[in-house]
């Protein structure tokens, strides 16, 4: 019996007797959007809204439109203060890779805005890349209504990427304010965690927990392997992702503007302390070091404690508060590394200030020796040693 | 001056009869031509100021050709005014119009500082030009003010590939008012680079197109067989050439110099970087500007050496005369290139490197210590000695390898030949595939749509099946989370250099400090500073102490000053090994095969040879990890029935074919027109690449073929450049003709046992070899 023939026929019926694999549902509907028309044809855009008191993380959204404008300024680079914040346009893109170049896609944009009493986020998709017309179209009126931007390292990547996508489509992108939280989660945070990721701000700061996220790194592939095979696989969980990290940003405006506004409501840490006054340094100096002083008073500790020892006494000795400057040094000289900057600015207040070169030049054998003991740069000691010579010719001199 | 000691050479009886051939070349007067009527009054105040009244013909019709809107190639010599060529129109241009554009492409960074530099003396009288150079150097927060306001960018095709094309929206100022492309030294780009060239070009333009515009191309090149098609085949368009110079030059003799044999029985003659600096240090004595060339980094160093011993002065002062090579630091070379233009150089010794436009004034004499391998290079070098007025030389002198021995012998094919056609091969399948990865990154292709004329159907089908592009909408996207252009390496060289630092140097306070004192490529660093070798720069010799290599460690040699009176030699060992058959002929009497090798060198030891006497004066060992690269070779396998009826010894027959080989090797130039270094040759047995494969120096591989149970003895000749750029297939078809004209040179050379004219000196090929050599030619012609 077993003729090649046969054994077809038994093949096909134990094939044909398994039930077929059912179609992959449409992304869309696994997302939960709708295509929508677009003056560059259709769009996939899921649309989701929220209440203004929906609480995301500790605080409730609408927080962050009611931030001070001069306040949200003073989190940016040039400090410009910032338009009406309910018109603010927080900016996510999911990218086909991170080398950037005008052969890097953003396949998914999520935009989120206030609209009367809601916050609404659309999230722009295209379904293959010659949907991106569609893609840009639809992004660019909310662009240019809006009177600014809020992203997470958008002045690095998102930003310079639509911005090519839009030359690359001849559509002009507008000069807008930009508020990009990487900077000042950097001053606040970057002493404090590991990393400055939004992920671990949200776990650290806003006590949240992503359930079952997709790691950002493997974002590109899933997008590519879903252009190549038309199967959703994991993409709905990009979706969420990005959902989650424009969420995340106001959220974490809210909080920036809560911090700097009233700083007591917020059971801060002493190193979020020293990282607002760093913020507050440019815009008010007296509140800059009272924050350095809560951070000090509040235990900071480490290297970190040492860093704004100095950077006070700097400020303490601009404004000529000579004894609060001496204080702070020397707790930084004491420090168990060994720094020479404290050494030296107790050298020069003995030396030109209090013009007791005796004790000038105690300070600077001591700080040789432990140079030495360091190891530290030849230029250092070099200059130190300078210094000791000159005293010593000070000394002979008055002598 | 000149004159008198010209002819002092002529007519001593030491030097004389080592003359083998004269050439005079008349002086030309200058062809005048006024300015044109539609240049710029500011541009022409400019030319006044620097005391130009007036154009030489070939810079008029250069403007007349641009003016009519053609792609232009200028071919002129040396120093005849060739940069204004493109610098008038392009000036014209920018003044006429602010908003135009206009980008430069240099072969290297040294060379568009020299150009900016040129350009900016000229145009200071001008409105405010923004001239900027945008390369590696290029620090990065200056890099967006270079995009933003520069309207002529002076760059060089690796980094307009990877640093601009891919980012051409941060450009859009730059593309939508190109206005001129410059490409000088076009000469540069052949081959591999060149077919680079012309693809990077095929995406500027392309960009071009995208926003909508067409750059005019000017061109420079030095002279070469076919500088318009090179120019076109480089463009993918008509170019106009500009050929005849207009400028004026003074007289020129050349002479071709073979050292005297000083052992008629070995036929060994005095070793030609001693005659070489003998003659330099001759006319430097005499205040007379020189210039060497040299054919190697480590030759430069001696033949700067030898005449620095002979023309330093009482106090022992030779700063007169400079070095200049790779691996020194920009500094230096800026002070040698400053040092000649102002006159305080007298002297320069060299490699190729100065064949370049750098601008060094102008000399009186060349000479080039051996012959620079293509006859391209050699009117280069000798270019590089000329005046537009007054008597200038040039001389030749002839190392004992058979090339230059047939150069010396047959002046007028020296004289004849023209010089080498430059080849480049845009639709090679390996250089074009990794540009249309970087096209499509930087635009999507539509259906259809052809690159720079070529149809790539099948080639994005290709790389759409292997998941780069993706087709929607009628495009075909890049579809991919790489960036393409940092895959894809212009030039052959990888930048990974060592660093030689310099351990014993101390600063002013005699507090000891690390220096930096020069850099090496990787591909001859192993052959130059391993362990115990002595590296010279300028010709002070520094010991190297460590070498650190590995692939997690900076790269770099430490060296210590030293007082030694002899330099090094690396002693290398070679293996060459199978790795897959493509293609093969013959007939009876021998097998040609072409395929694909496994070639592994290593450095196993050095010689110590005593500077002055070039006498071996020791020895030395090297551990150093074997260096592999697989390429392409045409390989020859001889019937053993056929080298059994030319002799019963096994001896004699490996020396008889490593003669050949020899023969083989330098004789395959002359039909590939390319340089000798080119290739590489090895005679070896027929083994197939194994992990085991281990390098031997040329005394094991004999013993190994001769004690080998089966002997068959293969000679290859492969492709130096990784991967092969063409050259083994080359080989492998006219390979019946050069096994014919080996044996004609053999018949016609006058030597007895052998020279190194035909199969290298019988004291390194043995007494039987060219007869045995002669017999196997033989036999494999019938």
């Amino acid at each position: 019996m077993n003729s090649l023939e046969d054994l077809r026929r038994v093949v096909r019926r134990i094939e044909h007797a398994r039930p077929p694999r059912p179609r992959p549902e449409p992304i869309e509907a696994l997302v939960g959007g709708a295509l929508e028309e677009t003056e560059r044809g259709p769009l996939l855009i899921v649309r989701r809204e929220y209440a203004l008191d929906h609480r995301h993380g500790g605080a409730a959204l609408g927080s962050a439109f009611a931030a001070a404008p001069a306040l949200l300024g003073m989190l940016t680079r040039q400090g410009l203060p910032a338009g009406d914040a309910r018109r603010l346009l927080f900016l996510d893109t999911e990218t086909t890779g991170l080398a950037g170049g005008t052969g890097t896609y953003a396949f998914l944009v999520g935009a989120g805005l206030v609209e009367g009493d809601r916050f609404v986020v659309r999230q722009f998709f295209m379904r293959d890349l010659d949907e991106e017309p569609a893609l840009l179209a639809a992004l660019a009126p909310l662009v240019a209504g809006a009177e600014g931007l809020v992203t997470y390292n958008g002045s690095g990547f998102d930003v310079p990427l639509l911005e090519t996508r839009f030359v690359l489509a001849r559509r002009r992108w507008p000069e807008l304010w930009h508020l990009d939280l990487l900077a000042p989660a950097r001053r606040v945070w970057g002493a404090r965690f590991a990393d400055c990721r939004l992920a671990t701000l949200e776990s650290e700061v806003l006590g949240l927990e992503r359930e079952n996220d997709v790691p950002g790194a493997m974002i590109p592939a899933l997008y590519l392997d879903y252009l190549r095979r038309r199967h959703p696989g994991a993409l709905p969980r990009v979706f969420t992702h990005n959902l989650i990290d424009v969420l995340s940003l106001v959220a974490l405006t809210a909080w920036l503007a809560r911090a700097l506004g009233s700083p007591e409501e917020c059971a801060l840490a002493p190193e979020e302390y020293a990282g607002l006054g760093r913020l507050w340094e440019r815009v008010d100096l007296e509140r800059s070091l009272a924050c350095y002083r809560r951070s000090l008073a509040q235990g900071l500790a480490g290297i970190e404690a040492d860093r704004v020892r100095l950077r006070l006494a700097w400020w303490e000795k601009r404004c000529a508060r000579w004894d609060a400057a001496r204080q702070l040094w020397e707790t930084a000289a004491g420090a168990a590394a060994f720094d020479p900057r404290p050494w030296e600015e107790l050298a020069k207040l003995y030396e030109h200030r209090r013009r007791d070169f005796a004790a000038a030049r105690r300070i600077v054998l001591e700080a040789i020796e432990r140079a030495d003991r360091a190891e530290i740069a030849e230029r250092v000691r070099r200059d130190l040693g300078h210094r000791l010579a000159r005293l010593e010719r000070r000394l002979a001199a008055a002598r | 001056m000149l004159g008198e000691i010209l002819d002092d050479l002529l007519t001593s009886p030491t030097t004389g009869p080592c003359i083998t051939a004269t050439r005079r070349f008349p002086a030309r007067p200058a062809v005048p031509a006024p300015f044109p009527a539609s240049l710029d009054a500011r541009l022409a105040e400019a030319l006044r100021a620097r005391g130009i009244e007036q154009l030489y013909s070939h810079q008029a019709r250069c403007w007349d050709l641009v003016d009519k809107g053609q792609h232009v190639v200028v071919v002129t010599p040396t120093a005849s005014g060739k940069t204004l060529c493109y610098n008038l129109p392009v000036l014209q241009a920018l003044l006429g119009a602010p908003d135009a554009r206009v980008l430069y492409l240099f072969p290297t960074k040294a060379l568009a500082q020299d150009q900016l530099a040129e350009l900016e003396t000229l145009a200071r009288s001008l409105p405010e030009l923004r001239m900027f150079t945008y390369d590696g150097d290029t620090p990065q927060d200056a890099r967006r003010a270079v995009r933003a306001r520069a309207n002529l960018v002076l760059t060089n095709p690796d980094m307009l590939h990877s640093g601009i094309l891919p980012h051409h929206t941060k450009w859009l100022n730059l593309f939508q008012n190109l206005r001129y492309v410059v490409v000088d030294e076009l000469h540069a780009y052949r081959g591999v680079f060149g077919s680079h060239l012309a693809n990077v070009l095929r995406r500027l333009k392309r960009i071009c197109a995208h926003y909508g515009s067409a750059p005019q191309f000017v061109m420079a090149s030095a002279t070469i067989a076919n500088p318009r098609e090179l120019a076109e085949r480089l463009i993918g368009e008509s170019v106009e050439e500009v050929a005849e110079s207009g400028a004026p030059t003074g007289e020129k003799v050349f002479l071709c110099y073979n050292p005297p044999v000083v052992n008629p029985e070995l036929g060994i003659r005095a070793p030609y970087l001693g005659e070489a600096a003998r003659l330099v240090a001759r006319f430097l004595r005499r205040k007379i500007a020189t210039i060497a060339f040299a054919q190697s980094r480590l030759a430069t160093e001696v033949l700067l050496s030898t005449i620095k011993a002979s023309v330093a002065d009482k106090t022992g002062d030779a700063g007169i005369v400079r070095g200049y090579r790779g691996g020194y630091l920009p500094t230096r070379r800026r002070a040698v290139e400053q040092g000649l233009r102002a006159g305080e150089v007298l002297g320069v010794v060299s490699t190729s490197a100065l064949e370049l436009g750098v601008d060094i004034g102008h000399l009186d004499v060349a000479v080039l210590a051996g012959y620079p391998g293509t006859i391209a290079s050699l009117w280069q070098q000798a270019g590089r000695a000329g005046r537009r007025s007054g008597p200038s030389a040039a001389i030749l002198v002839a190392t004992s390898a058979p090339l230059d021995q047939f150069m010396a012998a047959h002046p007028d094919y020296l004289f004849g030949t023209p010089p080498e056609h430059a080849r480049v091969n845009p639709d090679n399948p390996f250089i074009l595939v990794n540009h249309l990865k970087c096209a499509a990154f930087e635009l999507p292709f539509a259906n259809g749509e052809t690159f720079g004329g070529a149809d790539v159907r099948l080639h994005l089908a290709a790389l759409e099946e292997e998941g780069l592009l993706h087709q929607a909408g009628g495009r075909w996207h890049w579809a991919s989370e790489t960036y393409p252009a940092d895959h894809v390496s212009l030039r052959t060289v990888t930048t990974d250099n060592f660093l030689v630092i310099d351990t014993t140097a101390r600063d002013e306070k005699q507090v000891k400090r690390r220096q930096i004192i020069a850099e090496v490529d990787w591909s001859s660093a192993f052959a130059t500073i391993y362990p115990k070798a002595i590296y010279l720069i300028e010709s002070e010799p520094y010991e190297v102490q460590a070498l650190h290599f590995r692939e997690d460690e900076e790269k770099v040699a430490y060296v210590k000053r030293v007082s030694v009176d002899y330099f090094t030699d690396a002693i290398s060992a070679k293996g060459v090994w199978i790795l897959r058959h493509l293609a093969d002929h013959g007939g009876r009497a021998y097998r040609a095969t072409q395929g694909e090798v496994l070639v592994a060198e290593k450095v196993v030891g050095f010689k110590k040879i005593k500077l002055g006497t070039l006498e071996n004066v020791g020895s030395g060992d090297v551990e150093l990890p074997q260096q592999e690269m697989q390429t392409t070779a045409a390989w020859l396998t001889i019937d053993p029935a056929i080298l059994g009826r030319v002799s019963p010894s096994r001896e004699e027959l490996v020396d008889g074919l490593r003669a050949v080989t020899y023969l083989l090797h330098h004789l395959a130039p002359m039909f590939l027109l390319c340089d000798i270094r080119d290739l590489g040759s090895w005679l070896g047995d027929a083994a197939p690449a194994t992990t085991a494969s281990t390098v031997d120096t040329q005394q094991s591989t004999r013993r190994r073929l001769l004690e080998a149970e089966r002997f068959n003895p293969t000679i290859y000749l492969y492709d130096s450049c990784a991967g092969g750029i063409g050259l083994a297939e080359r080989v492998f078809e006219v390979i019946p003709e050069l096994l014919a004209r080996g044996l004609e040179v053999l018949r016609a050379c006058p030597c007895r046992w052998g020279c190194p004219s035909c199969v290298g000196p019988v004291n390194e090929v043995g007494r039987r070899a060219k007869q045995t050599a002669s017999a196997i030619l033989s036999a494999l012609r019938d």
